[in-house]
């Protein structure tokens, strides 16, 4: 297992090396990263079957090796029932992006497969590192790609987008340092999982510590109200580039939640979690009015991730199993929902040019059958229908609010609920409306027109849909790995 | 193990006809017939199956409960398992053969269309979730099918997207049970944490407070009022007419609207006075208010969706009444009698090429099956021996009569003033369609998406079998319980009933081509427009919040990301300030240093 | 003679170059005043070493190197004035803001 999790690494890393080697590659190279994120895919796959799922509540695959001794910074890797599901979700979503790619070349391919291939090293290594330097490192690697990707890959206003994506998400990192080092200097030790089992921290350090690492990962989240990066990225982004900021990246900062700021700051978490709560519900209903709005779809759509992270840390502030395995599901289905809307969205700009809601026509479901049924059931499995993943995310978040840990005020936290509730009504309200402007409607006849879904498309998409449906029918497939280990992070027996 | 087949059939069907049905893909005509045909067998044949087995569980009447698995989330756990009860298996009954009948009435009444695959493996599905519903054991698999028929009505009421108004009537149907949906799932909450467990019987034999009841029961009661429909989020059940008339009957009448009857009627015993009583209020406002508006509308379908308001408002009334089995019974009469006449009208409008009731007159002679069936389906509605709703209606109506409910006066009042009014707007509809003189008017060839065609005869036999065999329970199902049957409380509502419907023959008879609702007078308009609940919503919630929408995204804009941006220019203009520093003149630079390194020799000097 | 003499004689010529250097607009004066800056550095370097009888007489090596460094500094600075001034006939070190921000 070890070596496994060593080879998730190394892989993409030895793939973008063996790019810089100089040499016409044309065609093959986006080939070549299709080949590189299958055996990515086929190694975590590998993990996950390996993975002692029993013993879902301990790290596996335990790394670890000196890496700046004189600093104390270990090279620190493991895996266990909350990072298991966000790997393969990485991989598997980085490999079909890369088949989607197959059937839209992109220009200067080579330079894209680069790309990609170092986002997907420092996506994998941020959800495997356990060593909190080693996790920043990560968590930055995959800045500079995405900024490249939106630069050069993106629509017509990439350059300001890039720049506010970049620059706004750094300062959050920088803040995120801060309260790493913080930690450093008042432990003496970067070791997550020693912090987790010891928490060594008084409890003012601790409201400090969480404030700064809290700050730098809502920055990624994105939390209101630091979320404005989001919608500009978003809309700039190619298609691809969109797939793995909504499917991975968000996951990166909640996952930080998950795996850094609450197990090491338990006193801290209790203490910010009624702010963080509030703040969640607004992103809730603010994001779901903001939809409402909204003229482009991949605005709307990014703006519907900020609702969706809404209700993962909405699960996270109540501190209960349930809310956070609520935070931990609904992340793997807004990836997997997320990432299906955005390819689904980006093949329909690519065939009308535009995303913009009032020249997208109308009548979808008469033009192009498949992906107007396919957008259909993605917007109904983003809205939260039970039967699809994205219910179980919110239903038990609602649920975390209804009876959060002790010593959080419950009046606060019945109101989140409610106003959650509502927050899910209007997304229904605004998935509803966007699928009667595009998918209704007149549509003239059938005929000759834009091509419908093609067979490299839908070998990108049908993985997700079957993934939809699976997680929406049986979340104990999720559930039974976060669980224990969502236990074992709260001290809950 | 049967219950299990029997939920998971119509779901195999709905999932196969949706994949299969055009496999190999193509949408020329000749592939499309076969498609329909295929749709048609993967439409039909899981929910006959379906029915059959649930009619060897009415023979078996045995309780029992099956567990598939539980699912541990971290707090309360989920059993998912179905268990089969009486009143289960009686509302399955009612389930199995209304779904059955529209499937095979579908097959006629979809002919020729492109869609229809999609269209009977949704109604499949449809039936597959309420049987979810009926055979749950545990609240949240009943939410979860609870919620998947909301999705599948939207999906139905909107099959002829072509039309915005049907979009439109979709969503607003889609997101008005959603609303009562999200109060549906913050009761079951309180339920489960209360009684430690979302298993009904825990939550059954969970010794609660009485005010968490209280609560608990009015949140689940947000929920009822959107699925059945009742005041006050009934709005969306006349525009839901939008959609095909077979769902119309399927969904809108006979089964999901049930749906929250039959969960009052399953946790019956959790529910306090003080909810029941609002349960009553509204039941009775509904009642008499969606009759007045039934007389008023020109639309046939419309007279029939405020006819299921009405009639549900009853069964609400009797629960609220305390007489859960005479609104359990009233629930599968009506269920019958209501499907009946959506498929009827169905017909009708199939051969009229119109929904409208002045646009038919004089049906009797060219349509006689569907005449007589039709008229069955009007005598049980308003309450005619020997038709089934002249049982079930006695039965509320006795219940009521010895109600011990605070508002027993209310709802025995409201509930006897609605059987007159039922009796006229009936008799208007009856009248209006069979009888005068024939006004078909030839349209012009329908526009693709639409089901209106001019036929000049009776409806093809697809049609009529469903017909037929609906009319049967329609007729005789009240014969079922006739041991309860009590004279006085019949011959009352009798009485009123054919005193409304004469009333409305009376006047119809005087000038048989005016519509006998212009009595209403002035009165009639707010009757049309259901007293204008659907304007006050939309100035009340619609509106605001679309205003809301464009302001959030103008303070996004302006006001949130303006401050991002304005750090930007801040920190721009911060270095613009710095700037000045920067003016060449070597000596002010050396100065600066001079300036440093004498304050360092002063701080080296004091702190050392 | 105590060190102090010297001393405080070095620190009034360097204080004297310290005005010379901030305060003069002539680029030559300066220059003058640097090298006389420089100078009371020497002087105060001889006078530490008579005084503290350094075996090594570092402190009249270093004057040496500095002499050096300063011959060597003055002339490439009048060279650059020379230069300056063939351009754009003036000399005075406030109107020389090429390296200023606009």
């Amino acid at each position: 297992m070890s070596v496994l999790l060593v080879v998730l690494l190394a892989v993409p890393l030895l793939g973008a090396a063996a790019l810089l080697v100089p040499g016409p590659l044309g065609k093959a190279a986006v080939r070549f990263g299709i080949l590189v994120s299958g055996v990515v895919f086929a190694v975590s796959v590998a993990a996950a079957s390996v993975f002692d799922y029993a013993d879902a509540g301990s790290i596996q695959g335990n790394v670890d090796f000196a890496w700046i001794p004189g600093l104390g910074v270990r090279f620190h890797l493991g895996i266990d029932g909350i990072s298991l599901p966000l790997v393969v979700l990485t991989a598997l979503l980085t490999l079909l992006c890369f088949v989607y790619l197959a059937g839209h070349e992109p220009e200067r391919a080579r330079e894209f497969v680069f790309a990609l291939l170092l986002l997907e090293l420092g996506m994998l290594g941020t959800f495997l590192s356990l060593d909190l330097l080693l996790f920043f490192v990560f968590f930055e690697v995959v800045l500079i790609p995405m900024y490249f990707v939106i630069a050069i890959w993106g629509g017509p206003g990439r350059r300001a987008a890039a720049y506010k994506f970049i620059l706004y998400t750094l300062l959050g990192s920088a803040v995120l340092l801060v309260g790493l080092l913080f930690v450093w200097a008042q432990t003496g030790t970067l070791d997550m999982v020693r912090l987790a089992a010891e928490h060594p921290m008084s409890r003012s350090a601790q409201i400090l510590a969480f404030v700064a690492i809290g700050l730098g990962l809502a920055v990624k989240t994105p939390m209101w109200p630091l979320h404005t990066w989001l919608p500009d990225a978003h809309t700039e982004a190619p298609t691809v580039g969109s797939v793995l900021l909504a499917g991975v990246l968000l996951k990166m900062g909640t996952y930080g939640f998950a795996r850094v700021a609450i197990p090491i700051l338990p006193e801290g978490a209790a203490a910010v979690a009624p702010w963080l709560g509030a703040l969640a519900v607004v992103g809730i209903v603010y994001g779901a009015l903001a939809c409402l709005a909204q003229r482009d779809l991949k605005r709307l759509i990014a703006y519907s991730s900020v609702g969706h992270m809404g209700f993962v840390l909405l699960g996270f502030a109540t501190l209960t199993p349930v809310g956070i395995n609520a935070a931990l599901y609904g992340n793997v289905a807004h990836g997997l929902i997320t990432g299906l809307l955005f390819f689904l969205v980006g093949a329909l700009k690519e065939r009308h040019g535009t995303a913009d809601l009032d020249q997208l026509g109308s009548g979808l479901l008469g033009r192009l059958p498949y992906v107007g049924s396919l957008l259909t059931f993605a917007c109904v499995a983003s809205l939260g229908l039970p039967g699809l993943a994205g219910f179980w995310g919110e239903m038990l978040a609602l649920q975390g609010a209804y009876e959060p840990a002790a010593g959080l005020p419950r009046p606060l936290f019945l109101t989140f609920m409610v106003i959650g509730g509502l927050g899910a009504v209007l997304t229904a309200a605004y998935f509803l409306v966007m699928l009667s402007k595009v998918t209704h409607g007149p549509w003239g006849g059938p005929g000759p027109g834009l091509k419908d879904a093609t067979r490299v498309e839908l070998t990108a998409w049908v993985p997700l849909v079957v993934l939809i449906l699976v997680f929406g029918l049986w979340p104990s497939a999720l559930l039974g790995l976060t669980t224990p280990a969502v236990q074992s992070l709260l001290g809950v027996p | 193990m049967i219950a299990a087949l029997i939920v998971v059939l119509p779901f195999a069907g709905a999932l196969l006809g949706l994949l299969l049905s055009r496999y190999p893909h193509g949408r020329s005509p000749a592939e499309n017939l076969a498609a329909n045909k295929r749709a048609a067998w993967f439409g039909v044949v899981p929910t006959a199956l379906s029915a059959a087995l649930i009619g060897w569980l009415a023979w078996e009447n045995t309780p029992s409960t099956n567990v598939l698995t539980v699912i541990d989330t971290g707090g309360i756990s989920i059993t998912v398992g179905l268990e089969v009860t009486e009143l289960s298996v009686l509302t399955a009954m009612l389930v199995g053969v209304v779904a059955l009948a529209v499937q095979v009435y579908s097959v006629g009444y979809m002919r020729g269309e492109s869609r229809y695959p999609s269209f009977s493996a949704f109604i499949s599905l449809f039936t597959s979730a309420m049987l979810l519903v009926v055979f749950a054991a545990d609240l949240m698999v009943l939410y979860v099918g609870w919620e998947i028929m909301g999705l599948c009505s939207y999906l139905l009421v909107g099959h002829w997207w072509e039309e915005r108004a049907n979009s439109r009537a979709a969503i607003k149907a889609f997101l008005v049970t959603r609303l009562g949906d999200v109060g549906f799932l913050f009761g079951i909450f309180v339920l489960g944490f209360a009684a430690d467990s979302f298993r009904i019987s825990d939550i059954l034999a969970a010794d609660i407070p009485q005010s968490t009841l209280v609560l608990a029961t009015l949140l689940l009661l947000a929920g009822v009022a959107g699925k059945s429909a009742q005041v006050p989020l009934h709005t969306w059940l006349p525009d839901a007419m939008a959609g095909p008339t077979p769902i119309s009957a399927l969904i809108h009448a006979a089964t999901m609207v049930a749906a929250g009857i039959f969960v009052v009627a399953r946790l019956y015993v959790l529910f306090p006075q003080p909810t029941l009583d609002v349960l009553g209020v509204a039941a009775a406002i509904g009642m008499l208010g969606a009759a007045l508006a039934a007389f008023a509308q020109n639309d046939l379908k419309r007279v029939l969706a405020y006819s299921t308001i009405s009639q549900l408002a009853y069964m609400a009334a009797a629960l609220a009444g305390g007489a859960r089995d005479a609104a359990v019974f009233h629930l599968v009469t009506h269920g019958a009698f209501k499907a009946l006449l959506f498929l009827c009208a169905g017909a009708v409008i199939h051969h009229v090429g119109s929904n409208l009731l002045h646009h038919m007159g004089g049906l009797r002679r060219s349509m006689p099956v569907t005449f007589w069936t039709m008229t069955i389906g009007y005598a049980a509605l308003i309450g005619l021996p020997p038709a089934s709703g002249f049982f079930s209606k006695d039965a509320i109506l006795y219940g009521l009569e010895r109600s011990t409910s605070p508002i027993q006066l209310l709802l025995y009042g409201s509930a006897l003033l609605t059987v007159g009014v039922t009796g006229a707007y009936a008799t208007r509809a009856w009248l209006m369609t069979f009888f005068g003189t024939g006004k078909i008017q030839a349209l012009p060839e329908p526009a693709p998406g639409t089901a209106h065609i001019f036929d000049g005869r009776e409806a093809p036999p697809s049609m009529l079998w469903p017909l037929g065999v609906l009319a049967v329970p329609a007729l005789l199902l009240g014969f079922t319980d006739v041991g309860e049957f009590h004279l006085a409380p019949a011959v009352t509502a009798l009485v009123v009933a054919l005193l409304g419907a004469a009333f409305v023959y009376v006047v119809w008879r005087g000038s048989p081509e005016r519509d006998p609702a212009r009595l209403l007078g002035a009165f009639r308009d707010p009757c049309e427009q259901a007293f204008y609940v659907d304007r006050l919503y939309a100035a009340l919630f619609v509106r605001p919040v679309l205003a809301l929408a464009r302001g959030v995204v103008r303070t996004d804009d302006g006001v949130v990301d303006g401050a991002v941006r304005g750090s930007g220019r801040a920190t721009v203009g911060l270095s613009g300030l710095l700037r000045h520093l920067q003016n060449g003149n070597a000596q002010l630079y050396v100065t600066g240093v001079l300036a440093g390194v004498l304050l360092i020799a002063v701080g080296a000097v004091m702190l050392g | 003679m105590h060190v102090v003499y010297p001393a405080v004689v070095a620190a009034l010529l360097f204080s004297i170059g310290v005005y010379g250097v901030l305060a003069r607009r002539n680029t030559i004066l300066v220059l003058m005043s640097v090298e006389l800056m420089l100078n009371a550095v020497n002087l105060n370097l001889i006078a530490f070493d008579v005084w503290l009888r350094d075996v090594l007489h570092s402190g009249q090596v270093l004057t040496l190197f500095v002499i050096v460094i300063a011959a060597a500094e003055v002339g490439i600075g009048l060279a650059i004035v020379l230069a300056v001034f063939r351009t754009r006939k003036a000399i005075e070190l406030d109107r020389l803001r090429d390296l200023g921000e606009p």
